[in-house]
């Protein structure tokens, strides 16, 4: 029995926390606490200077348990565990207090925000109590990878991966490979043709003997973890094929929204009026006619449609601006008597050449109006028998402030896009979470832009969020180096906060098994107790939870662990009992 | 065995019904294996013993007390504490000693509520002056003093230090002669704060009935509400029973009577509380998509509280409602 020493640090972070909480005041507190043996404040614990701290103490004052106040264990907790490996501590005898993201940036009265911060080292202080070591295990990484959807994005990541000479299987749903891609004429801002460069990269994907492209076909089910998982899909809806693999690239794209929801746009109810998609195939086509097979003298396109708005969808779309010059100067080249208006929010020009492209278009006889994205939207409507055009757009002009009515005899509207609907299943087969708009969420916003919280699975493109081409192929190329680099590895460190059965205790009664998300339970018919197969596990906690007889602990988050953090929360003064190391 | 000298044993009981008092007379033939090692030196259901008598023993003189009963009034808390006193090995015998039990329901209330429904509203009853017990009360013949009774029930060891818990309401009677004859025996005993006479594993495990890993429920029944198959875990069949988290031991006797588990043995070691077990576990097995739906097979539980805290409410983590 070795008596618990504790060393508490917490971080100012800068001015992140120490500006709201009074960090020194917290340490001196904390460092009153039985087994804290030394309780230091730093201005930035993550930095190498603040890990030494860790390191030396650990090292001269014997610590054997380590809980840094500082930001979310989602951005530092391995930074930490790693210094106390350094000092030849188990990297587990360690515990966070998140008194940035859920104190100091939160708060705006210092001192309840440094009660709260004592609060919260207390907590973590109970829990690291009984925190017991553990050790990590590593997988060997199966070198080929699934790509799921063959669009622009997936097809770059295949090429990338297939490049380096390892295997890959590129699942699409459609008939043929290209997605969104497939659908555009040109390309902004350099107009250059969108299926020259597809079919390039089709033609180089269909001849990369590393890949195996399987169209018309989808993914039954998923299961496996990193490094070692496997698929069921059906080619062409027939026979089943499995596959195994080790990374998982999901390339799924989005759809557009559909504008028929917006009364003020009539659409579906007006002949004459287009999606931003129905007119680049009508560019696609050569033909830029009504209906009737009349050229339209009056062309307006309207911006922002689902896009930026409460009521559809509050973020921007961030192609359709560029695209809808695009459309104003092909319209120019091959309508040059036409009158174009461009009815606008916002003109966002951001990127490369797109600017330009902006400029270059208002010297082009482009007419641009502005309309206020919080205001009333503009409103078509059918023309009277004496007006020389179609229809007439209302609207009230946001520059000159004043209520204008715009002929036209097209309308297209720049629909925005949305999540596709299967992706939530596409989440719940990979293991992946969605944001509210329901495109997927990557590991981190800034750090970690590819990469998901499921080991092994990456996202690329726009199931991401809205992407033009380059930064879809960007993110391609990016997690494709990920992969590489655990393929490079061969094996790769696992989850060890997995679930665990004390089959002395297990009685049977099969109440985990339906409730684990990743099929890592089974039922062991002879000796009647339940089986969790840690390499599938992933430490979620449901089969614990589920647990009527408490057989199931789940490893770092056990009952005892977790009821002695809410006392240290409630300031329950328990007495720290001694634990064996 | 005739040399040694014979066992001192006693029995007493606290908020109690008198059953665990009748499971230890249920030791029938067994009696006379029982009265051949042990004396018993305290038992005032059965014999004539006064407090006095308990008083003037020496302290550690009783070897084996089996306290039944939670811990109510203060006659409950003086007794236990003096027989902790006196004894060698305090046993918590059955569900009250050691949980709470039945009585411990009360702390669903608090005395004032409890008081007030059943000295002045219950329907039987004519108090017209509104006259509650008092602890102390003044006659012309001197002063007359009745227990106090508590705000909360406690159980055994939340009162005084246990060596050992008997679990059961009552504790089946063969466990008790078991864990009697192993102490007469000289067998060496578990370390102190163990469950002893009831098993590690839940009662799943003893229990015949058809269980499988497809537990759904769509609607809860309470038992006279379906015509039980006999053979389907009752918990498939949409029964509450808290056999999952409850210690095996008991035989299942409740089960084999076609009668789902009441808890009555208490959890096993690593479960902290057990009726937050069975709950977590009762959501996981409630088959809805919809938080309305849910809501709505969760309307037919009666009574949740007393379902699955039936034995347990001092025990549990939360240990009574909070009545403010």
């Amino acid at each position: 029995m070795e008596e618990v020493k504790i060393g508490v640090y917490v971080c100012w972070c800068g001015t992140n926390i120490a500006k709201m909480v009074d960090v020194e005041e917290v340490a001196k507190e904390i460092g009153k606490y039985p087994n804290v043996v030394i309780a230091r404040d730093y201005k930035y614990m993550c930095s190498d200077p603040g890990q030494e701290l860790i390191i030396n103490d650990i090292k001269k004052l014997g610590l054997n348990r380590v809980v840094v106040s500082a930001c979310s264990p989602r951005i530092h907790e391995l930074t930490f565990r790693k210094a106390l490996e350094k000092a030849g501590l188990n990297p587990y005898l360690f515990e966070m207090a998140n008194i940035r993201e859920q104190d100091s940036w939160v708060h705006t009265d210092r001192v309840e925000a440094t009660r709260k911060a004592k609060d919260l080292v207390r907590a973590a202080l109970h829990k690291v109590l009984f925190h017991e070591p553990l050790s990590e295990r590593t997988v060997e990484i199966n070198p080929a990878t699934l790509v799921i959807g063959g669009g622009i994005a997936g097809m770059s990541a295949a090429l990338e991966i297939a490049g380096a000479g390892k295997k890959v299987y590129l699942v699409e749903k459609m008939e043929s490979l290209g997605g969104m891609m497939a659908r555009l004429d040109l390309t902004f801002p350099g107009l250059e043709s969108a299926r020259d460069n597809l079919q390039l990269t089709v033609a180089r994907v269909m001849k990369d003997p590393n890949i195996e492209v399987y169209t018309n076909t989808v993914i039954r089910d998923i299961f496996g973890y990193v490094g070692n998982f496997e698929c069921i899909i059906s080619p062409n809806f027939k026979e089943d094929i499995s596959l195994q693999f080790g990374n998982v690239v999901v390339a799924t794209g989005l759809k557009t929204f559909d504008p028929s929801v917006i009364p003020e746009y009539k659409y579906g109810q007006l002949p004459d009026i287009y999606t931003s998609h129905e007119f680049e195939g009508m560019l696609t086509s050569g033909r830029i006619v009504r209906k009737d097979g009349r050229p339209p003298e009056n062309v307006a396109i309207i911006h922002c449609v689902g896009s930026r708005n409460r009521n559809y969808h509050e973020y921007c779309s961030r192609v359709c601006c560029m695209t809808a010059l695009k459309y104003a100067n092909q319209l120019r080249s091959a309508l040059p008597e036409a009158n174009i208006f461009e009815i606008y929010a916002d003109m966002r020009a951001m990127g490369k050449g797109c600017e330009e492209l902006y400029s270059l278009s208002s010297r082009r006889k482009i007419m641009f109006l502005m309309f206020d994205q919080q205001g009333p939207l503009p409103v078509i409507r059918k023309a009277g028998s004496r007006d020389k055009c179609d229809y007439l757009i209302t609207l009230q002009e946001k520059l000159s402030g004043q209520d204008i009515e715009v002929p036209a005899d097209m309308v297209i509207l720049m629909v925005g896009t949305e999540a596709r609907e299967d992706a939530k299943e596409v989440a719940h087969q990979v293991g992946i979470s969605m944001c509210g708009n329901a495109f997927f969420i990557e590991k981190h916003p800034k750090l970690d832009p590819v990469a998901t919280t499921t080991n092994g699975v990456y996202i690329v493109g726009s199931c991401q969020g809205p992407k033009d081409i380059p930064d879809s192929i960007s993110q391609a190329r990016a997690a494709a180096a990920r992969i590489l680099g655990t393929i490079a590895q061969g094996s790769v460190t696992v989850e060890v906060t997995t679930a665990n059965v004390n089959e002395e205790l297990c009685c049977g009664c099969q109440t985990c098994i339906k409730v684990c998300p990743y099929t890592a339970i089974s039922f062991k018919e002879e000796e009647k107790v339940s089986f969790v197969n840690e390499i599938l596990c992933k430490g979620c906690g449901t089969c614990g939870s589920a647990c009527p007889t408490g057989a199931i602990t789940c490893r770092h988050f056990t009952d005892r662990q977790l009821i002695n953090q809410i006392e240290g929360l409630m300031r329950m003064d328990v007495e720290p009992e001694l634990k064996e190391v | 065995m005739e040399n040694k000298p014979k066992l001192k044993l006693a029995v007493y009981w606290g908020a109690a019904c008198g059953g665990c008092c009748v499971s230890v007379l249920d030791v029938h033939e067994a009696l006379f294996d029982v009265i051949a090692a042990a004396d018993l030196v305290f038992w005032p259901i059965a014999l004539d013993f006064k407090y006095k008598d308990v008083e003037a023993m020496p302290d550690k003189h009783i070897d084996i007390t089996l306290f039944n009963g939670a811990v109510r009034n203060s006659e409950n808390e003086n007794m236990a504490r003096l027989l902790r006193q006196k004894s060698n090995i305090l046993i918590a015998y059955g569900s009250c000693a050691h949980m709470g039990g039945i009585p411990g329901l009360a702390n669903m209330y608090d005395k004032a509520s409890l008081f007030r429904r059943v000295y002045i509203e219950s329907e039987s009853t004519v108090n017209e002056n509104g006259t509650l017990p008092q602890p102390r009360y003044e006659v012309p013949e001197g002063v007359l003093t009745i227990p106090e009774f508590y705000n909360d029930v406690r159980t055994l060891d939340q009162v005084v230090p246990v060596d050992y818990y008997l679990p059961g309401c009552p504790p089946q009677t063969e466990r008790l002669v078991e864990v009697f004859m192993a102490v007469v025996k000289g067998e060496a005993l578990p370390p102190p704060g163990s469950v002893v006479g009831a098993r590690e594993k839940t009662l799943c495990e003893e229990c015949d009935r058809k269980k499988s890993d497809n537990k759904v429920i769509k609607k809860i029944y309470r038992p006279w509400e379906i015509y039980d198959d006999g053979e389907t875990c009752f918990l498939e069949q949409g029964v509450i029973c808290l056999g999952p988290a409850t210690r095996g031991g008991c035989g299942a006797r409740c089960i084999k009577g076609n009668s789902p588990c009441r808890g009555c043995y208490g959890p096993p070691s690593e479960s902290i509380d057990p009726g937050a077990k069975m709950m977590s576990a009762l959501a996981t097995m409630i088959d809805a998509k919809e938080p309305e739906e849910v809501e709505k097979i969760l309307e037919d539980l009666a009574d949740p509280s007393g379902t699955f805290y039936r034995c347990s409410i001092p025990a549990s983590l939360l240990r009574r409602k909070m009545i403010t």
